[in-house]
């Protein structure tokens, strides 16, 4: 199943796209979040974290689904693969673990959004974001994004064999044919 | 610096690559880290209950004030505690 290369090329950008929007998210969203736990200004922090919610799901969760979507699409319709490469492999479980992290943080973080639309504000300041997991997510995308670009060499055993097969009939046309 | 430059995709037996065995090493590295922050109970407590005051014994909890009429819903969300309670528990 190979794409045509105008869709390939499409698949790509939108994958690039998407990608890349997720890191700067990521860090619009750590902006925030220290914010958060820095400003003394109580309407600030209020407003940081009800743009903490709409940041993450209008923005982060389309762009990780996205990614990972497009992703997936690219892998099968090139002839990388979705399994045979190493980094290839690699990129995907990271995605799929950063998008269930960030899907199971959407809930948490629409509660405290929901508790700093009414506190006051002492109580305000005392609230704080969470900085581990933007952190930890931000790490783990620029690993993909390393992989993504410099695709370090190296089939999986998968892969291994269908290049082996591969070469084999390859090998067995030439023979055959004179 | 002369070398030869070997091309793993060509090689007649399978060998899984250095950098994915360097990266392997590192994710179980860190994977032992966080089992061990989270027995020893390091890192506090894990969930949304942490995003707390910091001046409250470490901190992980909005002020009860607050959450008074706010039922998270979701299992992930049961680990929010008062502040007192929180505050007890770090001692």
């Amino acid at each position: 199943m190979t794409m045509t290369p105008p869709l390939r090329k499409f698949v790509l950008a939108v994958h690039l796209t998407s990608s890349v929007g997720w890191i700067g998210a990521v860090v619009a969203y750590l902006a925030l979040a220290v914010a958060t736990r820095t400003s003394q200004d109580a309407q600030m922090v209020r407003a940081a974290f009800l743009a903490l919610e709409l940041i993450t799901r209008f923005v982060l969760v389309p762009l990780a689904l996205a990614s990972l979507l497009t992703g997936i699409v690219q892998s099968l319709g090139t002839p990388w693969g979705l399994f045979r490469h190493y980094w290839v492999l690699i990129s995907l479980l990271l995605t799929i673990i950063a998008t269930l992290v960030l899907l199971t943080r959407l809930e948490p973080i629409s509660f405290l959004a929901g508790i700093a639309a009414e506190a006051d504000s002492a109580d305000l300041l005392a609230l704080e974001a969470d900085l581990l997991h933007p952190v930890g997510g931000l790490l783990v995308l620029l690993v993909i994004q390393v992989l993504n670009v410099y695709k370090p060499r190296g089939l999986t055993p998968y892969g291994w064999r269908k290049q082996q097969e591969r070469r084999k009939q390859h090998e067995q046309r030439t023979v055959l044919q004179p | 610096m002369s070398q030869t430059h070997t091309k793993p995709d060509r090689e007649s037996t399978y060998s899984t690559p250095r950098w994915v065995k360097v990266l392997g090493i590192i994710v179980i590295v860190l994977a032992l880290l966080v089992v061990v922050v989270l027995v020893t109970g390091l890192g506090g407590e894990h969930g949304p209950g942490r995003h707390a005051p910091s001046g409250d014994a470490g901190g992980d909890t909005p002020p009860s004030s607050v959450t008074e009429g706010h039922t998270p819903s979701g299992a992930d969300l049961g680990v929010y505690t008062p502040p007192i309670e929180h505050g007890v528990q770090q001692l």
